[in-house]
C-alpha cells in the first residue's frame, strides 16, 4: 500500500496527478492541514442573509399574485440554491487543505439539513455549511451543534421554528382569539438526541424527548413570516396580557436578514427536566444548557466516535478504534481538532485491507480533482443527483450514510460506468494523458488497468474514461 | 456486438476467470411473485385507513377526523381514505387485506431503527444484519432471483445472495466495447466482480425496455410501478422485488381529503391498481405487501400534522389471499387504549403477516419461515389470510 496515497485518497478527497511524490511524511502532511484556523471558503459571491430573505418572502408573500409571478418567485430561490451547491463543490474540488475539507464534508452530512425537503431548506443550505460547519471544524462539537440549532437552515428543516410552547402566552393568546390550536413539534429534538447527539441508544426516553422539543419553544426563525413575526400577514405581535413579544435577535444585520429569533412569547414556561437534570425557566439561556449539556454526555462521545471510525477507518471499525476515539472526545471535551490528530494517529486507518468504498460525492470529487480541474461543470449538481447524492439533500435528516452497502449495488456501478464517459469527454479536459491517472490509484503492477492504460489503440478519451470507472478508483 | 450475446459469451462461454454470480435466470418458470412496498417516513395509519365507526374517533382525531361521505367503507368500522379509494377494485375482488394495529416486534420512535428491524425481519435493532428478503432468496437458492426496484439497495435484500437492481435514474446505453473492458477490470476486484457482472445481467433483461425507463424518470409512484411490472411479468425474470416510497413523515400540515398526505395516497393506490393491471396474467401468483416502519401519533400534533407513534396499518394485495378482509384486533382509541397515552396500540406483529404472506405465496416449510425471521417461532400466522 501507498501510504502518500491512503493520506491522499483516504484523508483528503482524491490526489491530483504528481501529487503523491511531493509527500515524504502523510501523518505530518495531514497534520500540517489542521494549523491554520478555521478553512476558508474560495468563493466570495455569497448570497447574503438580506438576498435569502428578500428571495424567500417573495415566494412566501400570500394571495394575489399571478402564476408567472410565482413561478420567478420560485425559479429565484432555485437559482440561488443552485449557485451556492456550485460554489460548495467548488470548495471540496479546488481546496488545497483536502484532508479540513472532507472533515467539513463529514460534519455537514453529521448535522445535516436537506435542501431537497423543503424549499425553504434550499437557498439556506450553502450558508449554513459557512456559519454552522466551516467556523467550528477545527473547533468544539458544541460550539457546531449549537450554532446548527440556531440556524434558520436547520429550523426549518426540522420544523422548530413552527413549535410553540402548549402554555406559552403566545399559544393561550391565540386560543383565547379563536385561533388555530397550535403547539408542540418534537421532530427537531428527537433528532438532536438520536442523530446529532447521543445516538439512538444513548440512553434517552419519550419524555426526554418532549422535555427537550419544550426547552426549545420559542426558537425560531426570524424574517420569513412565521408566527408572530414582522413579516406575518397580520403584522407584528401586539403586546398582550399573556406576556410581550420579546425578540432577541441574535445576527444584527439589516432589516430584512434572515436570521434566528427567541421569542419568549411562543416558549413553554416552567421547569423541566432532560436525562434527571432539571432546567429551571430561563429563556434562551436554558436551551443553551441543555445542548451544550447533550453534547458533553458519556454516549455522545461513543456516537460521534463510531461515526468518525467508520468514515475513516472501515465500515465495520474495530472495537479498540472506536474506544480510542471516545477517549479523545471526553478527555478533550469535544475538541474538533483534537479528534482529527486522533484519526491520523489511528492504526486502524492505515491497515492495508481496511478500504472505504468512495460515496458518489467523493467519487466525482476525486474525479475532478485527479483532472486538474478547479472548476466545477454546470451540470455537476444534475450528476449528483443521478448517482442519488446531489449535495446537501440527503433524504432522510440521518445523512448520507458511507458504507459500501449502500452505494456499490449493481445498477450503481453500471452508472458509474457510463458517468465516466460523459466525464472524459469533458471539453475543459484538454489533452488530458492517460497515463497520468495510475498516479492516483493504488494497484499492483500486475493489474489489467496497466496494460489496458498503455494501450494506444484505444483513443485517450476512453482510456480515462476506463480509470475513473474501474474498481480501484472507487476505493479510497 | 450485441449486448446478449456479448453477456453470454461472457459468462457462459470460455473465458475461465469468470465466475457466474449468483443470479439465476435460466432456470424453471416459477410461478410464485412476491412484492415488498416500503412506505419510508412513517405512515399515518389512522388517515390511511380510517376507524370510522369507533366512538372515540371523532374526538380523538378533531379536526383530523373524516365525514363519512368522504370515505369507503369497508365494515362497519374501517373505511379507506378518500385517496385510497382505488383500491376498491381490489376489495371487491377479493384481492386486498388491510392490516390495522400493526407494529414491528420492537418499540422504538426512530425511522432508522424501526426500518432496520422491519428490513432484516429481526426483533431489536443489532449493528449488522443482512435483509430478510435475501434470506428469503437463500432458503430458496437457486430458484429465484430479486430485484430492488429502487435507487440503491434496500437493508430488505442485502446480503450474501447476490440480487440486481434497477432504477429509471440510469443515463442512457453504454457501448458494448467500453463495458467488455470495464468487465476486465473489474474481474480483478474480488469485492465488486460479482456486482458489476449482475449489472450486465440486468441491463441484458430490461436494458432494452427503453419505454420502462422514460416513463419512470417522470417520476410518481404509477410510472415506477409499472415499470416493475414489466421486469416482474417476464417468465424468467427476477420474481422477488423490494420497492420503496418517500415522502410519509407528515410532521406538519398533513392535510385532509385532496391534502398532502392524502394525495400520497391516492398515487400509492392508482401504482398498485396500474401495478396489477400491467402484470396480466402474472398477476394470478403475486403477492404485494405494504408496510412502513411505525405510525404516528394518535393525535394531530402543534403543527397540523402527526409525530412518530407505533402501531399502524398496512395491505397484503393479490389473488392469494384468501378473501378481502381488515386483518386487526381493534385495540380501540379511547385515552386508556392507547399506547403510552398517545399513540395506537400495537396488537398485531408485522413478522406474522410476512410470514403468512410469504407462505401462501411459495412453499415454505415453517423451518424455513424461522430462518427468513429469527426469533419468531412464537409468532403466529394471522387466521384465514391466505387462501
Amino acid at each position: 500500500m501507498d501510504l502518500a496515497l491512503r493520506a491522499l485518497n483516504r484523508f483528503g478527497l482524491g490526489a491530483r496527478p504528481g501529487e503523491r511524490r511531493a509527500i515524504s511524511d502523510s501523518r505530518g502532511w495531514l497534520k500540517a492541514q489542521l494549523d491554520g484556523g478555521a478553512p476558508s471558503f474560495p468563493s466570495t459571491e455569497t448570497p447574503s442573509a438580506v438576498a435569502i430573505g428578500d428571495a424567500l418572502r417573495r415566494l412566501r408573500q400570500p394571495g394575489q399574485k399571478s402564476e408567472q409571478e410565482r413561478r420567478e418567485a420560485r425559479r429565484g430561490v432555485v437559482d440561488l440554491a443552485g449557485a451556492e451547491a456550485r460554489s460548495g463543490l467548488e470548495a471540496r474540488i479546488g481546496s488545497d487543505r483536502p484532508f479540513v475539507e472532507r472533515l467539513v464534508a463529514f460534519w455537514s452530512n453529521h448535522l445535516c439539513v436537506s435542501a431537497a425537503a423543503k424549499i425553504l431548506v434550499a437557498p439556506l443550505a450553502g450558508s449554513y455549511e459557512r456559519a454552522v460547519i466551516r467556523p467550528h471544524v477545527l473547533g468544539r462539537f458544541e460550539d457546531m451543534v449549537l450554532a446548527s440549532a440556531k440556524h434558520p437552515a436547520m429550523l426549518a428543516y426540522l420544523d422548530n421554528f413552527q413549535s410553540i410552547g402548549p402554555s406559552s402566552p403566545g399559544a393561550r393568546a391565540t386560543q383565547r382569539n379563536g385561533g388555530a390550536r397550535r403547539g408542540l413539534n418534537e421532530n427537531y429534538a428527537r433528532e438532536l438526541l438520536e442523530l446529532h447527539t447521543l445516538g439512538v441508544t444513548g440512553g434517552y426516553t419519550q419524555e426526554d424527548v418532549q422535555a427537550l422539543a419544550r426547552i426549545l419553544t420559542g426558537w425560531t426563525i426570524d424574517g420569513i413570516g412565521g408566527p408572530g413575526s414582522r413579516f406575518a400577514p397580520g403584522g407584528p405581535p401586539r403586546p398582550g396580557r399573556g406576556g410581550t413579544g420579546v425578540v432577541r435577535r441574535v445576527r444584527t444585520e439589516q432589516g430584512g436578514a434572515i436570521g434566528f429569533a427567541f421569542r419568549e412569547m411562543l416558549h413553554e414556561p416552567g421547569t423541566k427536566t432532560l436525562l434527571k437534570a432539571r432546567y429551571d425557566e430561563e429563556g434562551l439561556a436554558e436551551g443553551e444548557h441543555a445542548v451544550r449539556a447533550l453534547c458533553r454526555h458519556p454516549s455522545t462521545a461513543q456516537f460521534v466516535a463510531a461515526k468518525l471510525a467508520s468514515h475513516f477507518v472501515s465500515d465495520d471499525p474495530p472495537a479498540a478504534a472506536v474506544d480510542r476515539l471516545a477517549r479523545a472526545f471526553r478527555s478533550s471535551d469535544g475538541d474538533l481538532k483534537v479528534m482529527a490528530r486522533a484519526l491520523v494517529d489511528e492504526p486502524e486507518a492505515w491497515r492495508d485491507d481496511a478500504r472505504k468504498f468512495r460515496t458518489p460525492q467523493d467519487w466525482f470529487v476525486a474525479v475532478m480533482r485527479a483532472f486538474g480541474s478547479n472548476e466545477v461543470s454546470p451540470n455537476a449538481p444534475a450528476l449528483l443527483r443521478q448517482l442519488r447524492q446531489p449535495l446537501w439533500s440527503p433524504p432522510s435528516p440521518k445523512g448520507f450514510g458511507d458504507a459500501m452497502q449502500e452505494w456499490a449495488d449493481p445498477d450503481s456501478l453500471l452508472n458509474r460506468g457510463e458517468l465516466s464517459r460523459t466525464l472524459s469527454r469533458l471539453p475543459s479536459l484538454g489533452a488530458l494523458e492517460p497515463g497520468s491517472l495510475l498516479d492516483v490509484v493504488d494497484v499492483p503492477s500486475a493489474n489489467p488497468l496497466h496494460a489496458l492504460v498503455a494501450d494506444t489503440s484505444i483513443p485517450a478519451r476512453e482510456r480515462v474514461a476506463l480509470v475513473i470507472a474501474g474498481p480501484a478508483f472507487q476505493w479510497r | 456486438m450485441n449486448r446478449r450475446v456479448f453477456v453470454r459469451n461472457m459468462c457462459y462461454g470460455g473465458i475461465a476467470t469468470c465466475v457466474l454470480p449468483n443470479v439465476s435466470f435460466a432456470q424453471v418458470e416459477q410461478p410464485g411473485r412476491f412484492v415488498f412496498v416500503l412506505l419510508r417516513g412513517g405512515f399515518d395509519g389512522l388517515a390511511a385507513v380510517v376507524p370510522y365507526g369507533d366512538t372515540d374517533y371523532r374526538a380523538l382525531r378533531g379536526s383530523f377526523a373524516f365525514s363519512e361521505a368522504e370515505l369507503t367503507p369497508l365494515d362497519a368500522t374501517f373505511a379507506l381514505a378518500p385517496g385510497l379509494a382505488p383500491l376498491r377494485v381490489l376489495w371487491d375482488a377479493n384481492e386486498l387485506a388491510v392490516l390495522h394495529a400493526m407494529a414491528i416486534p420492537h418499540r422504538t420512535r426512530s425511522h432508522f431503527d424501526g426500518q432496520a428491524i422491519l428490513e432484516t425481519g429481526l426483533d431489536r435493532p443489532v449493528g449488522a444484519s443482512d435483509g430478510w428478503l435475501n434470506r428469503l432468496l437463500q432458503v430458496m437458492s437457486g430458484r429465484r432471483a430479486g430485484i430492488a426496484i429502487a435507487a440503491g439497495m434496500p437493508l430488505s435484500l442485502t446480503g450474501a445472495y447476490e440480487v440486481e437492481s434497477w432504477s429509471p435514474a440510469k443515463l442512457g446505453v453504454v457501448d458494448d466495447t467500453f463495458l467488455e473492458r470495464l468487465a476486465v477490470l473489474y474481474r480483478a476486484d474480488a469485492a465488486l466482480h460479482g456486482r458489476f457482472e449482475a449489472a450486465l445481467q440486468q441491463q441484458d433483461l430490461v436494458g432494452e425496455e427503453p419505454m420502462a425507463r422514460g416513463n419512470a424518470r417522470r417520476g410518481g409512484i404509477t410510472p415506477l410501478m409499472q415499470a416493475a411490472a414489466r421486469i416482474l411479468r417476464q417468465d424468467r425474470g427476477p420474481n422477488i422485488a423490494a420497492m420503496e416510497f418517500s415522502g410519509w413523515d407528515t410532521h406538519a400540515n398533513q392535510g385532509m381529503a385532496g391534502g398532502a398526505l392524502d394525495r400520497l395516497l391516492g398515487q400509492l393506490a392508482e401504482g398498485l391498481v396500474a401495478f396489477r393491471a400491467d402484470m396480466g396474467a402474472a398477476w394470478q401468483t403475486t403477492t404485494v405487501v405494504v408496510m412502513t416502519e411505525f405510525g404516528r401519533t394518535a393525535r394531530p400534533n402543534g403543527t397540523r400534522g402527526t409525530d412518530h407513534g407505533t402501531a399502524g396499518a398496512g395491505f397484503v394485495l393479490g389473488p392469494e389471499l384468501s378473501r378481502s378482509l381488515v386483518v386487526s384486533d381493534w385495540p380501540g382509541l379511547a385515552e386508556s387504549a392507547l399506547y403510552e397515552g398517545r399513540d395506537l396500540k400495537p396488537t398485531l406483529d408485522t413478522r406474522a403477516v410476512l410470514k403468512a404472506a410469504l407462505a401462501g405465496t411459495f412453499d415454505l416449510t415453517a423451518t424455513q419461515l424461522d430462518r427468513i425471521f429469527p426469533n419468531s417461532g412464537g409468532v403466529r400466522a394471522p387466521a384465514g389470510l391466505m387462501g
